[in-house]
Protein backbone atom coordinates (compact mmCIF):
# COMPACT_ATOMS: atom_id res chain seq x y z
CA UNK A 1 0.00 0.00 0.00
CA UNK A 2 1.41 3.52 -1.13
CA UNK A 3 0.96 6.79 1.07
CA UNK A 4 -2.59 7.93 0.87
CA UNK A 5 -1.95 11.02 -1.75
CA UNK A 6 -0.51 14.03 -0.46
CA UNK A 7 -1.90 16.41 -3.07
CA UNK A 8 -5.05 17.14 -1.73
CA UNK A 9 -3.55 17.63 1.78
CA UNK A 10 -1.24 20.38 0.51
CA UNK A 11 -4.06 21.87 -1.07
CA UNK A 12 -6.43 22.07 2.25
CA UNK A 13 -6.16 24.43 4.89
CA UNK A 14 -4.11 23.04 8.00
CA UNK A 15 -5.24 24.68 10.70
CA UNK A 16 -7.38 22.57 12.40
CA UNK A 17 -6.45 19.10 12.23
CA UNK A 18 -3.86 17.59 14.04
CA UNK A 19 -3.75 14.70 11.86
CA UNK A 20 -3.47 16.43 8.52
CA UNK A 21 -0.78 18.89 9.76
CA UNK A 22 1.27 15.93 10.95
CA UNK A 23 0.67 13.97 7.15
CA UNK A 24 2.18 17.60 5.87
CA UNK A 25 4.88 17.70 7.69
CA UNK A 26 6.11 14.45 7.57
CA UNK A 27 5.60 14.18 3.43
CA UNK A 28 4.45 17.35 2.37
CA UNK A 29 7.87 19.12 1.12
CA UNK A 30 8.76 16.01 -0.76
CA UNK A 31 5.47 15.53 -2.56
CA UNK A 32 5.90 19.42 -3.20
CA UNK A 33 8.40 18.45 -5.88
CA UNK A 34 6.81 15.70 -7.67
CA UNK A 35 3.60 17.76 -8.62
CA UNK A 36 3.09 17.88 -11.73
CA UNK A 37 2.84 21.62 -13.28
CA UNK A 38 -0.82 22.88 -13.16
CA UNK A 39 -2.14 20.13 -11.12
CA UNK A 40 -1.80 21.73 -7.75
CA UNK A 41 -4.30 24.91 -9.17
CA UNK A 42 -7.48 22.26 -9.28
CA UNK A 43 -7.27 21.34 -5.69
CA UNK A 44 -7.86 24.08 -3.34
CA UNK A 45 -11.61 23.10 -4.33
CA UNK A 46 -11.35 20.02 -2.02
CA UNK A 47 -10.28 22.17 1.01
CA UNK A 48 -12.88 22.16 3.78
CA UNK A 49 -15.06 19.21 2.64
CA UNK A 50 -14.99 16.17 3.38
CA UNK A 51 -13.77 15.16 -0.17
CA UNK A 52 -10.12 14.74 0.18
CA UNK A 53 -8.01 11.29 0.31
CA UNK A 54 -7.09 12.09 3.93
CA UNK A 55 -11.03 12.94 4.64
CA UNK A 56 -12.03 10.47 2.80
CA UNK A 57 -10.33 7.19 4.39
CA UNK A 58 -10.84 8.59 8.01
CA UNK A 59 -14.94 8.67 6.87
CA UNK A 60 -14.33 4.99 5.40
CA UNK A 61 -12.44 4.01 8.72
CA UNK A 62 -15.74 5.19 10.45
CA UNK A 63 -18.14 3.37 8.35
CA UNK A 64 -16.15 0.20 8.77
CA UNK A 65 -15.73 0.18 12.43
CA UNK A 66 -18.53 0.73 12.90
CA UNK A 67 -20.00 -1.89 10.76
CA UNK A 68 -17.02 -4.11 12.77
CA UNK A 69 -19.22 -2.73 16.06
CA UNK A 70 -22.59 -3.69 14.72
CA UNK A 71 -22.15 -6.95 13.61
CA UNK A 72 -19.70 -7.86 16.86
CA UNK A 73 -22.59 -6.45 19.10
CA UNK A 74 -25.06 -8.35 16.86
CA UNK A 75 -23.57 -11.96 17.17
CA UNK A 76 -22.59 -11.43 21.03
CA UNK A 77 -26.51 -10.77 21.61
CA UNK A 78 -28.15 -13.48 22.81
CA UNK A 79 -31.13 -15.19 20.91
CA UNK A 80 -30.74 -12.29 17.83
CA UNK A 81 -29.07 -13.86 14.87
CA UNK A 82 -30.65 -17.18 13.99
CA UNK A 83 -28.51 -20.10 14.15
CA UNK A 84 -28.54 -20.18 10.18
CA UNK A 85 -27.36 -16.58 9.91
CA UNK A 86 -24.36 -17.18 12.17
CA UNK A 87 -22.20 -17.84 9.45
CA UNK A 88 -23.48 -14.87 7.51
CA UNK A 89 -22.75 -12.67 9.97
CA UNK A 90 -19.53 -14.01 10.68
CA UNK A 91 -18.56 -13.59 7.48
CA UNK A 92 -19.52 -10.28 6.86
CA UNK A 93 -17.90 -9.50 9.75
CA UNK A 94 -14.82 -11.03 9.05
CA UNK A 95 -14.43 -8.66 5.94
CA UNK A 96 -14.87 -5.74 8.07
CA UNK A 97 -12.84 -6.39 10.05
CA UNK A 98 -10.31 -6.58 7.29
CA UNK A 99 -11.50 -3.31 5.37
CA UNK A 100 -10.75 -2.15 8.78
CA UNK A 101 -6.81 -3.30 8.75
CA UNK A 102 -6.42 -2.00 5.50
CA UNK A 103 -7.93 1.33 6.15
CA UNK A 104 -5.83 1.64 9.25
CA UNK A 105 -2.81 0.33 7.06
CA UNK A 106 -3.37 3.36 4.71
CA UNK A 107 -3.49 5.66 7.03
CA UNK A 108 -0.17 4.69 8.83
CA UNK A 109 1.80 4.43 5.78
CA UNK A 110 0.86 7.77 5.17
CA UNK A 111 2.30 9.36 8.68
CA UNK A 112 -1.61 9.91 9.65
CA UNK A 113 -2.38 9.75 13.31
CA UNK A 114 -5.01 7.19 13.31
CA UNK A 115 -8.20 8.22 15.14
CA UNK A 116 -8.85 6.41 18.46
CA UNK A 117 -11.72 4.22 18.41
CA UNK A 118 -15.30 5.47 19.08
CA UNK A 119 -17.72 3.93 21.49
CA UNK A 120 -20.73 3.03 19.36
CA UNK A 121 -23.97 2.72 20.55
CA UNK A 122 -26.68 1.72 17.89
CA UNK A 123 -29.62 2.69 20.12
CA UNK A 124 -28.62 5.86 18.74
CA UNK A 125 -28.26 7.58 22.40
CA UNK A 126 -24.72 8.56 22.50
CA UNK A 127 -23.88 6.66 25.15
CA UNK A 128 -26.50 8.51 27.26
CA UNK A 129 -28.97 6.44 29.11
CA UNK A 130 -31.16 9.48 29.26
CA UNK A 131 -31.16 10.14 25.62
CA UNK A 132 -34.25 8.91 23.59
CA UNK A 133 -33.56 5.79 21.68
CA UNK A 134 -33.61 6.54 18.07
CA UNK A 135 -33.24 2.82 16.91
CA UNK A 136 -35.65 0.71 19.18
CA UNK A 137 -35.18 -3.26 19.79
CA UNK A 138 -31.66 -3.28 17.17
CA UNK A 139 -29.53 -5.65 18.99
CA UNK A 140 -33.14 -7.58 20.41
CA UNK A 141 -35.02 -8.34 17.56
CA UNK A 142 -33.57 -10.19 14.37
CA UNK A 143 -36.08 -7.44 12.02
CA UNK A 144 -35.07 -4.38 13.40
CA UNK A 145 -31.43 -5.20 13.27
CA UNK A 146 -31.40 -6.79 9.60
CA UNK A 147 -33.44 -3.45 8.82
CA UNK A 148 -30.54 -1.07 10.43
CA UNK A 149 -28.08 -3.64 8.85
CA UNK A 150 -29.49 -2.83 5.23
CA UNK A 151 -29.54 0.66 5.75
CA UNK A 152 -25.60 0.63 7.03
CA UNK A 153 -24.44 -1.79 4.19
CA UNK A 154 -26.47 0.39 1.43
CA UNK A 155 -24.49 3.82 2.67
CA UNK A 156 -21.46 1.69 2.45
CA UNK A 157 -21.82 0.78 -0.94
CA UNK A 158 -22.87 4.33 -1.58
CA UNK A 159 -20.11 6.04 0.22
CA UNK A 160 -17.45 3.91 -1.28
CA UNK A 161 -18.89 4.87 -4.39
CA UNK A 162 -18.14 8.66 -3.75
CA UNK A 163 -14.98 8.21 -2.42
CA UNK A 164 -13.26 5.64 -4.83
CA UNK A 165 -13.57 9.24 -7.17
CA UNK A 166 -11.36 11.05 -4.27
CA UNK A 167 -8.62 8.71 -4.15
CA UNK A 168 -7.65 8.95 -7.62
CA UNK A 169 -4.09 10.22 -6.97
CA UNK A 170 -3.56 6.59 -5.07
CA UNK A 171 -3.57 3.94 -7.64
CA UNK A 172 -3.08 0.87 -5.05
CA UNK A 173 -5.93 2.41 -2.09
CA UNK A 174 -8.47 3.10 -5.50
CA UNK A 175 -7.69 -0.70 -6.77
CA UNK A 176 -8.56 -1.77 -2.98
CA UNK A 177 -11.48 0.88 -2.19
CA UNK A 178 -13.27 -0.24 -6.05
CA UNK A 179 -13.01 -3.71 -4.68
CA UNK A 180 -13.92 -3.27 -1.09
CA UNK A 181 -16.93 -1.30 -2.78
CA UNK A 182 -18.31 -4.61 -4.70
CA UNK A 183 -18.07 -6.37 -1.29
CA UNK A 184 -20.50 -3.78 0.57
CA UNK A 185 -22.68 -4.21 -2.31
CA UNK A 186 -22.92 -8.13 -1.84
CA UNK A 187 -23.18 -7.51 1.75
CA UNK A 188 -26.08 -5.08 0.88
CA UNK A 189 -27.78 -7.21 -1.37
CA UNK A 190 -27.13 -10.08 1.35
CA UNK A 191 -29.15 -8.06 3.75
CA UNK A 192 -32.00 -7.22 1.31
CA UNK A 193 -32.20 -11.24 0.66
CA UNK A 194 -32.31 -12.43 4.27
CA UNK A 195 -35.09 -9.40 4.89
CA UNK A 196 -36.97 -11.00 1.59
CA UNK A 197 -37.22 -14.17 2.68
CA UNK A 198 -38.90 -12.96 5.83
CA UNK A 199 -41.55 -11.14 4.54
CA UNK A 200 -40.18 -7.53 3.95
CA UNK A 201 -41.11 -6.01 0.65
CA UNK A 202 -37.39 -5.09 -0.95
CA UNK A 203 -35.33 -5.85 -3.79
CA UNK A 204 -31.69 -7.06 -3.68
CA UNK A 205 -31.00 -3.37 -4.83
CA UNK A 206 -32.44 -0.38 -3.96
CA UNK A 207 -35.63 0.38 -5.46
CA UNK A 208 -38.92 2.39 -5.26
CA UNK A 209 -40.62 -0.85 -5.11
CA UNK A 210 -39.43 -1.18 -0.86
CA UNK A 211 -41.41 -0.76 1.15
CA UNK A 212 -39.91 2.32 3.57
CA UNK A 213 -38.26 1.36 6.83
CA UNK A 214 -39.94 3.69 9.22
CA UNK A 215 -37.32 6.16 11.13
CA UNK A 216 -38.08 8.96 13.96
CA UNK A 217 -37.44 12.25 12.34
CA UNK A 218 -34.26 12.61 14.43
CA UNK A 219 -33.04 9.22 12.85
CA UNK A 220 -34.13 10.31 9.21
CA UNK A 221 -30.76 11.18 8.44
CA UNK A 222 -29.69 7.34 8.17
CA UNK A 223 -32.86 6.93 5.46
CA UNK A 224 -31.17 10.14 3.56
CA UNK A 225 -27.56 8.79 3.73
CA UNK A 226 -28.76 5.15 2.58
CA UNK A 227 -30.97 5.42 -0.17
CA UNK A 228 -31.64 9.23 -0.90
CA UNK A 229 -31.64 10.12 -4.60
CA UNK A 230 -31.75 6.32 -5.07
CA UNK A 231 -35.43 6.90 -7.01
CA UNK A 232 -33.21 9.59 -9.75
CA UNK A 233 -33.89 8.82 -13.12
CA UNK A 234 -31.45 11.27 -14.87
CA UNK A 235 -27.95 10.98 -15.23
CA UNK A 236 -25.80 13.48 -16.93
CA UNK A 237 -23.05 12.89 -19.47
CA UNK A 238 -21.72 16.14 -19.21
CA UNK A 239 -22.94 19.58 -16.84
CA UNK A 240 -26.22 20.00 -16.87
CA UNK A 241 -26.95 17.63 -19.95
CA UNK A 242 -29.12 14.71 -19.28
CA UNK A 243 -28.59 11.48 -20.76
CA UNK A 244 -31.85 10.56 -23.09
CA UNK A 245 -32.67 7.33 -21.59
CA UNK A 246 -36.25 7.28 -22.88
CA UNK A 247 -35.23 8.09 -27.01
CA UNK A 248 -33.16 5.28 -26.51
CA UNK A 249 -34.42 2.43 -23.98
CA UNK A 250 -38.03 1.84 -25.67
CA UNK A 251 -36.57 1.22 -29.49
CA UNK A 252 -35.29 -1.74 -31.66
CA UNK A 253 -36.05 -4.04 -28.52
CA UNK A 254 -39.93 -4.37 -28.67
CA UNK A 255 -39.99 -4.83 -24.55
CA UNK A 256 -40.03 -1.70 -22.43
CA UNK A 257 -38.21 -1.92 -19.10
CA UNK A 258 -40.89 -1.49 -16.19
CA UNK A 259 -39.93 2.39 -15.19
CA UNK A 260 -38.39 1.61 -11.98
CA UNK A 261 -35.75 -0.64 -13.38
CA UNK A 262 -34.20 2.67 -14.69
CA UNK A 263 -33.10 3.94 -11.60
CA UNK A 264 -32.45 0.65 -10.10
CA UNK A 265 -29.50 0.26 -12.83
CA UNK A 266 -27.41 3.09 -10.66
CA UNK A 267 -26.25 2.81 -7.01
CA UNK A 268 -25.88 6.71 -6.50
CA UNK A 269 -22.88 8.10 -4.37
CA UNK A 270 -23.56 9.40 -0.93
CA UNK A 271 -23.57 12.91 0.19
CA UNK A 272 -20.51 13.12 2.52
CA UNK A 273 -22.18 15.25 4.43
CA UNK A 274 -25.21 13.54 4.70
CA UNK A 275 -23.30 10.31 5.08
CA UNK A 276 -21.06 11.80 8.35
CA UNK A 277 -24.69 12.93 9.43
CA UNK A 278 -26.12 9.66 9.88
CA UNK A 279 -22.53 8.21 11.13
CA UNK A 280 -22.28 10.26 13.74
CA UNK A 281 -26.18 8.73 14.74
CA UNK A 282 -24.21 6.16 16.73
CA UNK A 283 -21.11 7.45 18.61
CA UNK B 1 -29.89 -4.22 -32.12
CA UNK B 2 -32.19 -7.42 -33.47
CA UNK B 3 -28.80 -9.63 -33.29
CA UNK B 4 -29.24 -10.14 -28.98
CA UNK B 5 -32.18 -13.04 -29.64
CA UNK B 6 -29.92 -15.69 -30.36
CA UNK B 7 -31.95 -18.34 -32.93
CA UNK B 8 -33.48 -15.71 -34.95
CA UNK B 9 -31.79 -13.26 -37.18
CA UNK B 10 -28.43 -14.60 -35.95
CA UNK B 11 -29.04 -17.38 -36.73
CA UNK B 12 -30.34 -15.72 -40.14
CA UNK B 13 -27.19 -14.31 -40.86
CA UNK B 14 -25.07 -16.78 -39.79
CA UNK B 15 -27.14 -18.81 -43.11
CA UNK B 16 -26.52 -16.24 -44.99
CA UNK B 17 -22.78 -16.21 -44.76
CA UNK B 18 -22.26 -20.05 -45.46
CA UNK B 19 -25.02 -19.99 -48.13
CA UNK B 20 -24.31 -16.90 -50.45
CA UNK B 21 -25.22 -18.71 -52.91
CA UNK B 22 -29.05 -18.63 -52.22
CA UNK B 23 -28.99 -14.93 -51.90
CA UNK B 24 -31.82 -14.40 -54.14
CA UNK B 25 -33.98 -16.33 -51.54
CA UNK B 26 -32.88 -14.19 -48.98
CA UNK B 27 -33.90 -10.58 -49.26
CA UNK B 28 -31.83 -9.65 -45.83
CA UNK B 29 -28.54 -10.75 -47.44
CA UNK B 30 -27.86 -7.32 -48.92
CA UNK B 31 -28.10 -5.60 -45.91
CA UNK B 32 -26.43 -7.80 -43.58
CA UNK B 33 -22.81 -8.06 -44.90
CA UNK B 34 -22.77 -4.79 -45.34
CA UNK B 35 -22.80 -4.19 -41.65
CA UNK B 36 -19.91 -6.63 -41.65
CA UNK B 37 -18.28 -4.60 -44.40
CA UNK B 38 -18.50 -1.35 -42.73
CA UNK B 39 -16.81 -2.54 -39.43
CA UNK B 40 -13.55 -4.44 -41.16
CA UNK B 41 -12.82 -0.94 -43.25
CA UNK B 42 -12.45 0.36 -39.96
CA UNK B 43 -10.72 -2.26 -38.03
CA UNK B 44 -8.86 -2.59 -41.59
CA UNK B 45 -7.76 1.03 -41.58
CA UNK B 46 -6.42 0.97 -38.18
CA UNK B 47 -4.67 -2.08 -38.59
CA UNK B 48 -3.12 -0.73 -41.71
CA UNK B 49 -1.82 2.48 -39.09
CA UNK B 50 -0.45 0.57 -37.13
CA UNK B 51 1.68 -1.17 -39.77
CA UNK B 52 2.79 1.63 -41.46
CA UNK B 53 4.06 3.14 -38.13
CA UNK B 54 6.30 -0.31 -37.35
CA UNK B 55 7.33 -0.08 -41.19
CA UNK B 56 9.24 3.48 -40.58
CA UNK B 57 6.68 5.20 -42.66
CA UNK B 58 7.76 3.55 -45.67
CA UNK B 59 4.27 2.85 -46.77
CA UNK B 60 5.09 1.73 -50.27
CA UNK B 61 6.62 -1.60 -49.40
CA UNK B 62 3.59 -2.65 -46.34
CA UNK B 63 1.92 -5.25 -47.16
CA UNK B 64 -1.81 -5.50 -48.42
CA UNK B 65 -3.64 -6.16 -44.98
CA UNK B 66 -5.97 -9.04 -44.58
CA UNK B 67 -7.74 -8.85 -41.44
CA UNK B 68 -9.64 -11.93 -40.10
CA UNK B 69 -13.07 -11.14 -40.77
CA UNK B 70 -13.89 -12.99 -37.03
CA UNK B 71 -11.76 -10.39 -35.06
CA UNK B 72 -13.18 -7.85 -33.25
CA UNK B 73 -10.24 -5.63 -32.28
CA UNK B 74 -12.07 -2.99 -29.48
CA UNK B 75 -10.55 0.68 -30.13
CA UNK B 76 -8.23 2.42 -28.02
CA UNK B 77 -9.05 4.72 -25.46
CA UNK B 78 -11.92 4.85 -23.26
CA UNK B 79 -13.96 3.73 -26.52
CA UNK B 80 -12.45 0.65 -25.82
CA UNK B 81 -13.84 0.53 -22.49
CA UNK B 82 -17.59 0.87 -23.85
CA UNK B 83 -17.54 -1.54 -26.14
CA UNK B 84 -16.46 -3.70 -23.34
CA UNK B 85 -18.67 -3.25 -21.08
CA UNK B 86 -21.18 -2.94 -23.92
CA UNK B 87 -20.15 -6.59 -24.95
CA UNK B 88 -20.42 -7.58 -21.26
CA UNK B 89 -24.21 -6.40 -20.91
CA UNK B 90 -24.75 -8.16 -24.25
CA UNK B 91 -23.72 -11.64 -22.71
CA UNK B 92 -25.70 -10.66 -19.69
CA UNK B 93 -29.02 -9.61 -21.57
CA UNK B 94 -28.93 -12.84 -23.86
CA UNK B 95 -29.38 -15.05 -21.23
CA UNK B 96 -31.23 -12.87 -18.87
CA UNK B 97 -33.48 -12.63 -21.70
CA UNK B 98 -33.70 -16.00 -22.96
CA UNK B 99 -34.86 -17.03 -19.27
CA UNK B 100 -37.49 -14.28 -19.02
CA UNK B 101 -38.86 -16.01 -22.55
CA UNK B 102 -38.73 -19.42 -21.36
CA UNK B 103 -38.79 -19.96 -17.91
CA UNK B 104 -37.60 -23.30 -16.70
CA UNK B 105 -40.62 -25.18 -15.17
CA UNK B 106 -39.59 -24.98 -11.48
CA UNK B 107 -38.14 -21.26 -11.25
CA UNK B 108 -40.29 -19.57 -8.95
CA UNK B 109 -42.50 -16.73 -9.84
CA UNK B 110 -40.78 -14.68 -7.26
CA UNK B 111 -37.33 -15.86 -9.02
CA UNK B 112 -38.79 -14.75 -12.62
CA UNK B 113 -39.41 -11.43 -11.17
CA UNK B 114 -35.96 -11.23 -10.24
CA UNK B 115 -34.65 -12.56 -13.76
CA UNK B 116 -36.67 -9.46 -15.32
CA UNK B 117 -35.60 -6.80 -12.89
CA UNK B 118 -31.58 -8.26 -13.89
CA UNK B 119 -32.78 -8.46 -17.60
CA UNK B 120 -33.81 -4.73 -17.17
CA UNK B 121 -30.91 -3.53 -15.71
CA UNK B 122 -28.89 -4.63 -18.09
CA UNK B 123 -30.37 -3.68 -20.99
CA UNK B 124 -30.21 -0.08 -19.23
CA UNK B 125 -26.54 -0.61 -19.24
CA UNK B 126 -26.37 -2.24 -22.72
CA UNK B 127 -28.41 0.57 -24.19
CA UNK B 128 -26.67 3.35 -22.25
CA UNK B 129 -22.96 2.34 -23.32
CA UNK B 130 -23.66 1.83 -27.08
CA UNK B 131 -25.06 5.34 -26.89
CA UNK B 132 -21.37 6.23 -25.29
CA UNK B 133 -20.36 4.30 -28.33
CA UNK B 134 -22.44 6.12 -30.69
CA UNK B 135 -24.39 8.55 -29.40
CA UNK B 136 -26.35 9.03 -33.06
CA UNK B 137 -27.12 5.40 -32.87
CA UNK B 138 -27.34 5.38 -36.76
CA UNK B 139 -24.35 2.57 -36.79
CA UNK B 140 -24.35 -1.34 -36.35
CA UNK B 141 -21.50 -1.64 -33.75
CA UNK B 142 -20.95 -5.52 -34.28
CA UNK B 143 -21.91 -7.91 -37.00
CA UNK B 144 -25.21 -9.39 -37.01
CA UNK B 145 -24.35 -12.47 -36.18
CA UNK B 146 -22.11 -11.46 -32.99
CA UNK B 147 -23.93 -13.22 -30.60
CA UNK B 148 -23.68 -14.57 -26.91
CA UNK B 149 -24.06 -18.49 -27.44
CA UNK B 150 -25.85 -19.81 -25.01
CA UNK B 151 -25.80 -23.63 -26.67
CA UNK B 152 -23.81 -24.95 -23.44
CA UNK B 153 -25.93 -23.95 -20.64
CA UNK B 154 -28.65 -26.23 -19.33
CA UNK B 155 -31.48 -23.44 -19.67
CA UNK B 156 -34.30 -26.13 -19.11
CA UNK B 157 -34.28 -26.33 -15.01
CA UNK B 158 -33.87 -24.19 -11.92
CA UNK B 159 -30.49 -25.27 -10.75
CA UNK B 160 -29.31 -24.86 -14.86
CA UNK B 161 -30.39 -21.45 -14.83
CA UNK B 162 -29.10 -20.01 -11.76
CA UNK B 163 -25.61 -21.92 -12.18
CA UNK B 164 -25.31 -20.18 -15.45
CA UNK B 165 -26.93 -16.60 -14.23
CA UNK B 166 -24.30 -17.14 -11.36
CA UNK B 167 -21.06 -18.22 -13.82
CA UNK B 168 -22.12 -14.43 -16.22
CA UNK B 169 -22.77 -12.50 -12.97
CA UNK B 170 -19.55 -13.39 -11.38
CA UNK B 171 -17.71 -13.00 -14.11
CA UNK B 172 -19.29 -9.45 -14.87
CA UNK B 173 -18.90 -8.41 -11.36
CA UNK B 174 -15.23 -8.97 -11.08
CA UNK B 175 -14.45 -7.20 -14.71
CA UNK B 176 -15.77 -3.97 -13.21
CA UNK B 177 -13.79 -3.28 -10.59
CA UNK B 178 -10.45 -3.90 -12.64
CA UNK B 179 -11.84 -1.75 -16.24
CA UNK B 180 -12.63 1.24 -13.62
CA UNK B 181 -9.05 2.82 -13.18
CA UNK B 182 -8.29 2.06 -17.31
CA UNK B 183 -10.36 5.14 -17.71
CA UNK B 184 -8.09 8.04 -18.95
CA UNK B 185 -10.19 10.53 -17.04
CA UNK B 186 -12.55 11.25 -14.57
CA UNK B 187 -15.47 11.74 -16.84
CA UNK B 188 -19.42 11.55 -16.33
CA UNK B 189 -19.13 7.85 -18.85
CA UNK B 190 -16.34 6.80 -15.70
CA UNK B 191 -18.55 7.82 -13.36
CA UNK B 192 -21.72 6.37 -14.02
CA UNK B 193 -19.89 3.00 -14.47
CA UNK B 194 -18.82 2.98 -11.12
CA UNK B 195 -22.48 3.20 -10.23
CA UNK B 196 -22.83 0.05 -12.34
CA UNK B 197 -20.44 -1.90 -10.59
CA UNK B 198 -21.72 -1.28 -7.55
CA UNK B 199 -25.24 -2.63 -9.22
CA UNK B 200 -23.66 -5.37 -10.81
CA UNK B 201 -22.17 -6.83 -7.44
CA UNK B 202 -25.34 -6.97 -5.62
CA UNK B 203 -27.10 -9.01 -9.01
CA UNK B 204 -24.32 -10.94 -8.31
CA UNK B 205 -24.91 -11.32 -4.71
CA UNK B 206 -28.89 -12.07 -5.54
CA UNK B 207 -28.01 -15.18 -8.16
CA UNK B 208 -25.34 -16.50 -5.64
CA UNK B 209 -27.70 -16.25 -2.80
CA UNK B 210 -30.86 -17.57 -4.91
CA UNK B 211 -28.83 -20.84 -5.81
CA UNK B 212 -27.43 -21.28 -2.51
CA UNK B 213 -28.94 -19.56 -0.14
CA UNK B 214 -25.96 -17.79 2.05
CA UNK B 215 -23.21 -18.10 -1.03
CA UNK B 216 -22.74 -14.34 -1.43
CA UNK B 217 -19.64 -12.66 -0.87
CA UNK B 218 -18.15 -16.26 0.03
CA UNK B 219 -14.11 -17.32 -0.94
CA UNK B 220 -14.28 -18.41 -4.13
CA UNK B 221 -15.36 -14.88 -5.37
CA UNK B 222 -13.35 -12.47 -2.66
CA UNK B 223 -9.85 -12.58 -1.28
CA UNK B 224 -8.86 -13.57 2.50
CA UNK B 225 -7.86 -9.61 2.49
CA UNK B 226 -11.82 -8.99 2.56
CA UNK B 227 -11.37 -7.90 -1.59
CA UNK B 228 -13.45 -8.55 -4.99
CA UNK B 229 -11.32 -10.77 -6.72
CA UNK B 230 -11.39 -9.45 -9.58
CA UNK B 231 -10.37 -10.20 -13.55
CA UNK B 232 -8.70 -8.39 -16.24
CA UNK B 233 -10.26 -7.70 -19.25
CA UNK B 234 -8.15 -10.36 -20.69
CA UNK B 235 -9.01 -13.04 -18.34
CA UNK B 236 -12.71 -11.55 -18.76
CA UNK B 237 -12.57 -12.16 -22.61
CA UNK B 238 -10.63 -15.33 -22.73
CA UNK B 239 -13.75 -16.69 -20.34
CA UNK B 240 -16.49 -15.51 -22.99
CA UNK B 241 -14.33 -16.48 -26.15
CA UNK B 242 -16.07 -19.75 -25.91
CA UNK B 243 -19.77 -17.98 -26.06
CA UNK B 244 -18.68 -16.03 -28.82
CA UNK B 245 -17.17 -17.81 -31.48
CA UNK B 246 -16.31 -17.70 -33.93
CA UNK B 247 -15.50 -13.98 -33.19
CA UNK B 248 -12.77 -13.55 -31.35
CA UNK B 249 -12.32 -10.29 -28.88
CA UNK B 250 -9.27 -8.18 -28.59
CA UNK B 251 -8.49 -6.04 -26.04
CA UNK B 252 -4.77 -5.12 -26.85
CA UNK B 253 -5.89 -1.62 -27.39
CA UNK B 254 -7.07 -1.33 -24.17
CA UNK B 255 -4.70 0.26 -21.22
CA UNK B 256 -4.77 -2.45 -19.65
CA UNK B 257 -1.12 -2.50 -17.29
CA UNK B 258 1.86 -4.98 -17.86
Amino acid sequence: MKLISVLDHLAATPTTAAPRRALLAQLGRAAVAALPLGMGTALPAAAGTLDTSYDATLQLLLLERLQVALYTQGLAATGLVPTAQRTDFQRILSHQTQHVALLLQALQDAGAIVPTQPSFDFTGRHNVSTNPVLFPNVLTNFDDFLALAQQIEDLSARLYNVHALNLVYDKPLTQSVLRILSVEAQHAAHIRSLRKGRGATVQYWPSEEDAVIARSAAAQVLTTAATGDENNITQYISPGVAIPFDDFLRIGYGTAIHDPALPESFDEPANTATAQAALNLFI
Amino acid sequence: MQWQKPGSLGEQARLNIFQMSDHTSLPAWREQPLDRRVFLRVSAASAASVALIAAGCTSETTPPVTPDPYQLVLPAGDTGLYYYAYILSIAQTTLYQKVVDSPPADLTTAERAVFVDLRDHAVVHRELFRYFIDNTRANELFPTDFVFNLATFTLTSRAGVLAAAQQVADLVAAAYPAMLPLFATATAQRNIALKISSVLARHAAAVRDMLTPGSFASSDVVDSTGLLITKTPTEVTAALASYFAPYVISVANLAIPA
